[in-house]
């Protein structure tokens, strides 16, 4: 239902599961709850959920075709799969695609790599991270990011969710919001709709979507050039900005290979650990031995001469005024000098910072509106300090700190899995071969399976297996999806109900739910650390299996029991202890594994049974672990690393033949205008889709309870559109419309309001489907193809040009 | 003598709704009855727009017109100010409904208690829903169960931003009444002459 593990009690009374409540014990969500947690056990209930195994007995598919449902034993599900899956194994694993989205148990992700299948059929972050996870990762190895809700004071929000609505951990995060704004911290919220955000920031800055980056960039300009706000002592000390860059966008190196800085005081080069340096130039052109040169700083300045707040409006429509008041605003709320002393330790203290998520960044230029948010707060020097902009770990094993070359820290941009070598033509249908710091971009492999020669495929796709996941729903372009289950001998899915992708299936494989099944979890935490578990609470309802041993089960039937021993090992931290790694041979039980899991992460005192009695080992971290924990190290101002990155790669491609975009490696962001800007005539409207608190991972749509509170929601009400937009075309509150994209249209119901941007046609994720069925479903305004995708970060455009109109009513002529 | 109330502090609310679940499954109630639920409050027009979450609940007046209006005592105030409807005694006329200036009453069809939220009953519905007589008129109850025993309603419990403050109005030092001296706490509609025991602070 959601990645992120609140702790949570259940109230069981004569075996009915009646109450969620949060738990107070766990320092994470304090006992808080979100709406989809209190309603969880709904989904228990669900009397739709898949109740054994089951088999189609129409083989023909497609929305409007009843799969006959045949219940069948496992023994005989099992064998079917063996049959599918053994001899796929055995020749070429590359014909079996997996789509997983079961983030919980995300070691199970990993299922397929043993297997030998290499690809990725889902979302994984192409609307919301793709282009947020690469860029924390790179500037200090965290996962994601938040701002200190203890010590920031003045709060930038940009297309973000983080403690009003969405993203990292909901219930305590929305606590801590809460606490930190009673406590005088000022909130202004930048963008396109009047989210919670906006709604109780202290000022509404409304934007038009897919701009952010150009009021990043405005906001920097008036910063540095006119209000001289920024940390530059934090600059020459901490980061690569004053290191010196060669014509080719990369360092200018010493002939000993090392990054190099400019010393003003002999007026020459040095090497950047060089001690004799006396005064480090932040800006500046050079020439060093013959070759001219410059500082990342001041490449930096050069670009955004350009980016003026004036040239910007035009761009993001916030008035050049409110770009220059922001940037001053925030400069001098950030106290640049200041220190604090935390648990005994001196820290820089800088209490204002950007905080940004999917909003700002899911789109086509993805990577450099992440870099363009990141670098407003690595400009007041705040990055890993009290008040800033913290980075917040994937899970229990926390930063991944070690030392970089020149001095940096290395540079962690794949954090979900090892980085994949450059192949060609690749054997993934992602082509993650070709993205080498980017994040799996899932709906590539939509458009490679229907044109396989356009990617160059030697092989052909024969079977798919879906592990909680929705593809049909959660990629764009869900016709283009449909198409491509069409190509597949064969579907298997693994999940809970039956949804809009299992309906395609040709053999579903019943998973307990979450209130009947066990696992240890630690999932992107901002402020707390810990192993929380999830255990059954009631035994299972129907004929289920737990997941994490039906994935043992096909790993043994198919001889890769032992490959997938190994990856477990390693996956569950086990390899910590000899003694807990799993024998190759065995067989463990899901119970087996995560009793390792948790005695690996702690103490033999810390097993299962400690667990399963007390709940969780969740703290907050302390200040060591939570700022600055690679103290010493430089980080990133220059991103050096991406641009090295696109050099190799175009080098990699050269002699294939094969042409390969390689434009979006850039150290630093500029404005360009993409795909979805610019005047349109014939689609002059902007659509966005948004998230509400009961609707994260709007899977639980299919919750009855929640679909019923989203269907009264002043938010969730039908498609939000500017009461002056909605008059030039016609439209009242409540008429049906129509809305047209190049690459799709959906239907739904005018829901008027002052609180959005006129240029917006707003869709909530309540109402792109309940889980089972589609219903305005905006991905289909969304295409899948290369040409929307930031070929650096896997992110895909997530805001879709369209024309709105009023459907005429029924009868009507 | 204990007199129940609630601050609720709009300027914490998110109108995340999590109270509205919360008493939706603690309670059990069956569909289209939200005894909690949460407003949302639109002024003014782009871009100088504001947005006001408000969460409502049954407001446990001291003089509640729903109990004066009600021909068969089944509408009754306890002594320490909860104001409940017994089952057994109401008669499903709805004078109270029309009595409640805030309309925080809600008739039960007895055709609702039959279907549940999928269409069939569940096993959760055939546990919850054995409080309700169809034909009669249910409201929040302040989580009476709840408070009897020692603990805060469900509302209370699991809002993220602790925007619901619960306890003993009649004792001045206690969590609500601190706040209602200090933030200037509001009754809804006073001018009702209803001295709802929710009040809200800004």
């Amino acid at each position: 239902m959601c990645l992120h593990g609140c702790g949570i009690r259940v109230h069981v009374e004569d075996g009915v599961v009646t109450k969620i409540e949060g738990d107070p014990t766990n320092a994470d969500n304090l006992g808080k709850l979100c709406p989809k947690g209190n309603a969880g056990m709904l989904r228990l209930y669900d009397p739709k959920r898949v109740k054994a195994p089951m088999v189609r007995t129409n083989p023909r598919k497609g929305p409007k075709e009843d799969p006959g449902w045949r219940e069948i034993s496992w023994d005989e599900a099992m064998d079917l799969v063996t049959e599918k899956l053994k001899p796929i194994r055995d020749t070429d694993p590359r014909k079996l695609v997996v789509a997983s989205g079961d983030f919980q148990r995300i070691f199970n992700w990993a299922w397929p790599a043993a297997f030998g299948s290499p690809h990725f059929f889902s979302t994984v972050g192409q609307y919301c991270g793709a282009a947020y996870h690469p860029i924390n990762g790179i500037t200090d190895t965290s996962f994601a990011a938040v701002n200190d809700y203890e010590y920031c004071k003045y709060w930038l929000q940009v297309g973000a969710g983080d403690g009003f609505s969405s993203h990292l951990h909901l219930s305590g995060s929305a606590k801590r919001m809460a606490d930190a704004r009673m406590n005088g911290m000022r909130v202004v919220t930048v963008e396109p709709r009047m989210s919670p955000a906006a709604a109780k920031a202290d000022e509404w800055v409304p934007i038009r979507p897919g701009t952010d980056r150009a009021f990043a960039l405005g906001l920097m300009h008036s910063m540095v050039f006119e209000h001289k706000l920024y940390d530059a002592e934090f600059l020459r000390a901490r980061t690569n900005a004053p290191y010196l860059i060669g014509t080719d966008g990369t360092y200018a190196l010493s002939s000993d290979g090392k990054a190099m800085v400019w010393d003003v005081a002999v007026g020459r080069a040095r090497e950047w650990d060089d001690p004799d340096i006396s005064e480090i130039a932040l800006e500046g052109r050079y020439e060093v031995n013959g070759a001219a040169c410059a500082t990342g700083f001041q490449l930096f300045l050069d670009i955004l001469e350009g980016h003026t707040p004036e040239r910007m409006e035009t761009i993001c429509t916030v008035p050049a005024a409110t770009m220059r008041r922001l940037a001053c605003e925030l400069g001098e709320a950030a106290h640049i000098g200041e220190t604090i002393v935390i648990e005994g330790k001196e820290y820089p203290y800088r209490p204002a910072a950007v905080n940004y998520y999917r909003g700002a960044i899911a789109h086509k230029d993805g990577g450099q509106d992440s870099m363009a948010l990141k670098m407003i707060n690595t400009l007041l020097g705040n990055i890993d300090v009290p008040g800033g902009h913290l980075g917040v770990p994937l899970d229990l094993r926390g930063f991944f700190i070690e030392p970089g070359e020149h001095g940096m820290l290395k540079p962690q941009p794949h954090i979900l899995h090892p980085p994949v070598p450059f192949k060609f033509p690749a054997d993934s249908l992602q082509m993650m071969e070709w993205f080498p710091l980017g994040m799996d971009a899932g709906h590539v492999a939509v458009d490679a399976i229907l044109n396989p020669e356009r990617y160059r495929l030697d092989y052909t796709p024969e079977v798919l297996l879906t592990y909680h996941s929705n593809p049909v729903w959660n990629m764009p372009a869900p016709d283009k999806v449909r198409r491509a289950l069409g190509k597949f001998d064969y579907i298997i899915s693994i999940d809970v109900v039956v949804n809009p992708t299992t309906e395609w299936a040709d053999l579903i494989l019943p998973d307990h739910t979450y209130l009947e099944s066990t696992v240890a979890v630690s999932l992107e935490p901002p402020v707390v650390k810990g192993l929380a578990l999830r255990q059954a609470v009631i035994p299972p309802l129907y004929d289920t299996r737990d997941a994490t041993e039906i994935l043992i089960d096909i790993a043994e039937r198919c001889g890769f029991l032992d490959v997938w021993n190994g990856y477990l090992s390693f996956l569950l931290g086990l390899t910590v202890r000899e003694d807990l790694v799993l024998a190759g041979d065995r067989k463990y039980s899901n119970e087996e594994l995560i009793d390792r899991m948790c005695r690996a992460a702690y103490d033999d005192d810390h097993d299962l049974e400690w667990f399963k009695a007390n709940g969780n080992m969740v703290t907050k971290r302390n200040a060591a672990e939570t700022y600055l924990p690679y103290d010493g190290l430089r980080i990133p101002f220059y991103y050096e690393t991406i641009k090295e990155a696109g050099i190799r790669l175009e080098t990699q491609f050269q002699g294939t033949g094969y042409e390969w975009d390689t434009s979006a490696y850039v150290a630093l962001p500029a404005w360009s205008d993409g795909p979805i800007h610019g005047d349109d005539a014939e689609y002059p409207l902007y659509a966005i889709t948004f998230k509400t608190a009961e609707t994260n991972f709007a899977e639980t749509m299919s919750i009855p309870v929640i679909s019923e509170l989203t269907r009264g929601a002043a938010q969730t009400r039908g498609v939000l559109l500017n009461p002056s937009t909605a008059r030039n075309y016609g439209i009242a509150e409540g008429d049906s419309i129509q809305i047209v994209s190049r690459f799709g249209h959906v239907e739904g119901k005018a829901a008027l309001t002052e609180g959005v941007h006129p240029d917006v046609v707003a869709v909530g994720n309540a109402i792109t489907g309940n889980g089972r069925k589609l219903g305005t479903h905006f991905n289909a305004l969304l295409p899948s193809e290369l040409e929307y995708t930031d070929i650096f970060s896997g992110a895909l455009e997530s805001v879709a040009r369209v024309q709105v109109r009023k459907l005429a009513k029924e009868g009507a002529a | 003598m204990t007199r129940w109330g609630m601050v609720i502090d709009l300027a914490r609310c998110i109108g995340c709704n999590a109270c509205t679940v919360a008493c939706k499954i603690e309670n059990g109630t069956p569909p289209d009855h939200y005894w909690a639920r949460v407003y949302t409050e639109e002024r003014g027009t782009f871009p100088d727009t504001k947005v006001t979450y408000v969460p409502a609940l049954c407001n446990h007046c001291e003089d509640p017109p729903c109990v004066t209006v009600c021909p068969t005592g089944a509408s009754y105030r306890r002594a320490d100010g909860i104001v409940l409807v017994d089952r057994n005694k109401c008669i499903g006329c709805r004078a109270c409904m029309m009595a409640c200036p805030y309309s925080n009453r809600f008739f039960l069809r007895k055709r609702a208690l039959k279907g549940g939220y999928y269409g069939e009953r569940t096993v959760y519905e055939d546990a919850k829903w054995k409080w309700f007589v169809g034909g009669t008129v249910t409201k929040c109850t302040f989580c009476v169960h709840r408070v009897d025993k020692g603990l805060e309603p469900a509302c209370v419990i699991t809002c993220p931003t602790e925007a619901r403050v619960f306890g003993d109005l009649a004792d001045p030092e206690s969590k609500p009444s601190v706040l209602i001296r200090k933030r200037n706490g509001k009754q809804p509609l006073p001018e009702m002459g209803t001295k709802p025991s929710v009040y809200y602070v800004e």
